[in-house]
């Protein structure tokens, strides 16, 4: 027994040994703690296709332009105006008196270096396909550049919130491996460690050009299971959390520790269906079946039902946030008889078989719940819908953009954070797009035209028609935009952010 | 004992090679490597220079002594997902797993033998009977299950203990009690039926006889012969302990190699799901093998047969 008991206690010194980690110089009330569910492969933003990487990026890189969160506007950022010289070509001034966390001072050298490093084919960067409009950047003077571009090019101002600043010396002096570990970047954090999979530790940069943050220090943990997530926020151990299932709001809001907050998001979901035949004949290559679709389903109820009312129902995919929205265009509204009549007149007046290929809720929070209620409301209409569940997200993706998505399947699209109709009609309702199961040419051209002027005015009515034949021509089931759920700690004061970019250099203690 | 020692070491190195072409042919069944590699939209001229790149284009012995003379030296390739070296990323997270799992055979030992020693001693009394409704519990309760409800006690309700996370010694109690928990039962009934078989024995009845206490008849004698097969279940128990790990890193953020291994395979990260699997293997054999030694060292009989 003896020896059992210094064999024990052998095993736990050493084991004390190995946990004992240097005492960090932070204390709770100087740092905040951000939780995420999962880790970022790297911390180069553009050589990532993760939000988490997007939203790391925010602390300790700028872009040349920032969205207000209170307008939902592109304001500036490390760019502080910009002008069209001509209809492709852009100029951009730059702030000045701006450090990299190395101290070398930001040019106009820096912002020709970080694009055209994205734009290199070689180079293989993740966000090349969102820049690939850019044709070549020049320098005019230390504090201007100019974008020349391939062709007019609308979304020129909301794809300058998309790239980070890296700083040229860098670039130029250390390769690749170092840079996607180590950022230099100008933002209001720097980086201090990194432990994979574990934590980040970031510490207030005091040289930065604009707002100082409050909080010296920021956490952010890995946590990748919900309920623990949940745990530590209602024990003090975390401030803010992300994506909280509308089912758990109750449990925060009641802890008397925390509490949630909800926004609209760039997210608009659907049910796409295939009307171009990528899959072979289906019924909804008939328009009076898909419009069928659409008035069997009571979205209104759904959201308020089983969603909490956390959905803003859509009358086509077009998100309300985005620019070129039609707010005078009126979602369908449920009329079973009439959807029968539609179904018989297309020859199904015993109604018809549907396979529907359904996902998980990783996007798109109760999906199952909303399917079960959707397929439903078909049956009343005499859809017999028969749901075929893909457990893995990314293996539901991969096949229907090799079109092999069926005929109705779960769909919804965040617009890659461009808070522009073209970002969504482009992806989703193209002919020959990976992921649009849409085909009409009528709508391609308005499409094009949509992104071929610098006219604002123009692009909006263009896209108000565009939204209209959508509507008329019923191309998907129209569903809702969703709306993300935060968890916040009752020690600070936190805004939702509706671009789903979450910002610890705006949190506040929150005044007693 | 020398003899003993090397017959297990030969077989410790067959079982080591086997685990070896395993896992280099999970590359080679889960289908072609270069078209998970490549973008959809490759031409046929990327996939032949990826094919050669990869030396897919040899013979498959020759390709496996490659993979094998490389891991030798703990070459495993780049990961696929982050572009750093496979074997950096899983020796960085193996200390935390080695010391969740050690954390976790320690508290199961510390619930197991009192209490097993006590059913056996107190056999079909109260006590007995209440280790075995513990046992059946512990058996019954999901890692996953017992893992949130500790959370909720100890960080939600106490606020005793940090609900999860990896760095002071608060940290490891939850974890580890919640592995301990996983193989305490199990444990446990062996340490019992194991002492009450002792108890019966000849020799137990000598020491008795020769005027030794209840105590000392225990510990020395009976215990001692009891922990044979305790100490061959736990070697066998501790590749289970390494699964019950997964679950226990997820539930309390524990940044091990365990939930790597997963996040990998469901990234099909196959350099870092190899090289995981290869050094995990080995930990598990060179666990039964240092148990093998134990074994023998504690009982002769074993080693000369």
């Amino acid at each position: 027994m003896r020896r059992t008991l210094t064999l024990a206690s052998t095993l736990l010194v050493l084991l004390a040994l190995g946990w004992l980690t240097p005492a960090d110089a932070q204390t709770k009330e100087d740092t905040l703690v951000y939780a995420l569910q999962s880790d970022v492969d790297t911390w180069d933003p553009p050589n990532s296709v993760l939000r988490e990487a997007i939203i790391l990026g925010y602390h300790v890189f700028d872009h040349l332009a920032a969205r207000d969160l209170k307008t939902r506007r592109v304001g500036p950022s490390l760019a502080t105006s910009w002008k069209t010289i001509d209809d492709t070509t852009w100029e951009v001034k730059l702030r000045q008196g701006v450090k990299f966390h190395d101290g070398s001072p930001f040019t106009a050298k820096d912002v020709k270096a970080s694009f055209e490093r994205v734009l290199d084919p070689a180079k293989k960067m993740t966000a090349r396909g969102n820049h690939a409009k850019i044709k070549s950047v020049e320098i005019v003077d230390d504090h201007t550049v100019r974008f020349k571009t391939d062709g007019p090019y609308p979304l020129f101002v909301e794809r300058m919130t998309a790239l980070v600043i890296h700083s040229e010396k860098v670039l130029r002096e250390k390769p690749h491996e170092w840079v996607q570990e180590n950022p230099i970047g100008t933002g209001p954090y720097k980086l201090v460690r990194w432990n994979r999979k574990q934590e980040h530790l970031l510490v207030r940069n005091d040289d930065y050009w604009g707002a100082k943050p409050t909080f010296k220090h920021v956490r952010i943990r890995i946590i990748p299971e919900q309920a623990t997530q949940i745990a530590e926020l209602i024990s003090g151990g975390v401030d803010i959390i992300k994506a909280v299932p509308p089912d758990q709001m109750d449990v925060i809001d009641k802890s008397g520790q925390a509490r949630t907050a909800t926004s609209p998001i760039l997210r608009t979901a659907l049910l796409q269906l295939d009307q171009a035949a990528r899959g072979g004949p289906n019924p909804f290559t008939d328009k009076r079946v898909r419009q069928a679709a659409n008035l069997a389903v009571d979205a209104d109820a759904i959201i308020k039902h089983v969603l909490n009312g956390l959905g803003d129902r859509t009358a086509t995919a077009v998100n309300p946030m985005a620019f070129g929205w039609d707010p005078n265009l009126k979602p369908y509204k449920q009329d079973i008889d009439r959807a029968k009549k539609l179904l018989a007149e297309a020859g199904y007046p015993n109604g018809l078989d549907i396979t529907f290929h359904t996902g998980p809720p990783v996007v798109e929070p109760a999906i199952q719940q909303t399917n079960d209620a959707i397929v439903a409301d078909m049956a009343k209409a005499g859809f017999r819908v028969k749901q075929n569940y893909i457990g893995d997200n990314t293996v539901l993706v991969a096949r229907i953009k090799e079109g092999k998505g069926g005929p109705m399947f779960n769909w919804s699209w965040g617009y890659y954070s461009v808070f522009d109709a073209d970002a969504i009609l482009y992806d989703v309702f193209k002919c020959g797009e990976a992921y649009a199961y849409y085909c009409n040419r009528e709508l391609d051209d308005l499409i094009h035209a949509g992104r071929s002027t610098l006219d604002q005015k123009k692009r909006a009515e263009t896209y108000v028609k565009a939204q209209k034949l959508l509507f008329d021509d019923a191309a998907y089931l129209y569903k809702w935009g969703l709306r993300g759920v935060w968890g916040i700690s009752n020690r600070v004061e936190y805004q939702a952010p509706a671009d789903e970019v979450d910002r610890m250099f705006l949190v506040t203690p929150r005044k007693k | 004992m020398k003899r003993y020692a090397l017959r297990q070491l030969v077989q410790l190195t067959v079982v080591v090679v086997g685990i070896s072409i395993l896992s280099f042919a999970i590359l080679h069944v889960i289908g072609d490597p270069v078209l998970l590699l490549l973008p959809q939209n490759a031409g046929k001229e990327e996939y032949e220079r990826y094919h050669k790149l990869l030396g897919l284009d040899k013979p498959v012995y020759v390709q496996y002594w490659k993979f094998a003379s490389r891991a030798l030296q703990g070459d495993f390739g780049k990961s696929w997902y982050t572009d750093t070296p496979a074997f950096k990323l899983v020796i960085d997270r193996m200390p935390p797993t080695l010391y969740l799992t050690t954390a976790g055979l320690v508290a199961a030992l510390l619930i197991a033998l009192p209490l097993g020693i006590l059913a056996a001693l107190k056999r079909h009394s109260f006590v007995d009977n209440l280790c075995t409704m513990l046992a059946v519990a512990g058996q019954a309760m999901p890692i996953f299950w017992l893992g949130i409800m500790l959370i909720i006690i100890f960080a939600v309700r106490l606020k005793a203990l940090p609900a999860s996370g990896y760095g002071t010694w608060q940290h490891f109690l939850m974890p580890a009690f919640t592995l301990g928990a996983f193989l305490a039962p199990i444990t446990m009934r062996l340490v019992r039926s194991g002492v009450i078989e002792i108890m019966n024995m000849d020799y137990i009845r000598t020491a008795r006889a020769k005027g030794f206490g209840e105590r000392k008849v225990v510990v020395k004698h009976a215990f001692r012969n009891a922990c044979i097969p305790v100490i061959t279940v736990l070697g066998l128990q501790f590749g289970q302990l390494l699964g019950g790990a997964i679950v226990t890193e997820t539930v309390f953020a524990w940044p091990g190699v365990a939930t790597l291994t997963v996040d990998s395979i469901r990234n099909q990260d196959f350099p870092v799901v190899q090289c995981a699997v290869v050094l995990l293997a080995l930990i598990i054999v060179s666990v039964n093998f240092l148990v093998d030694i134990v074994v023998g060292l504690i009982d002769p009989r074993i080693r000369v047969a």
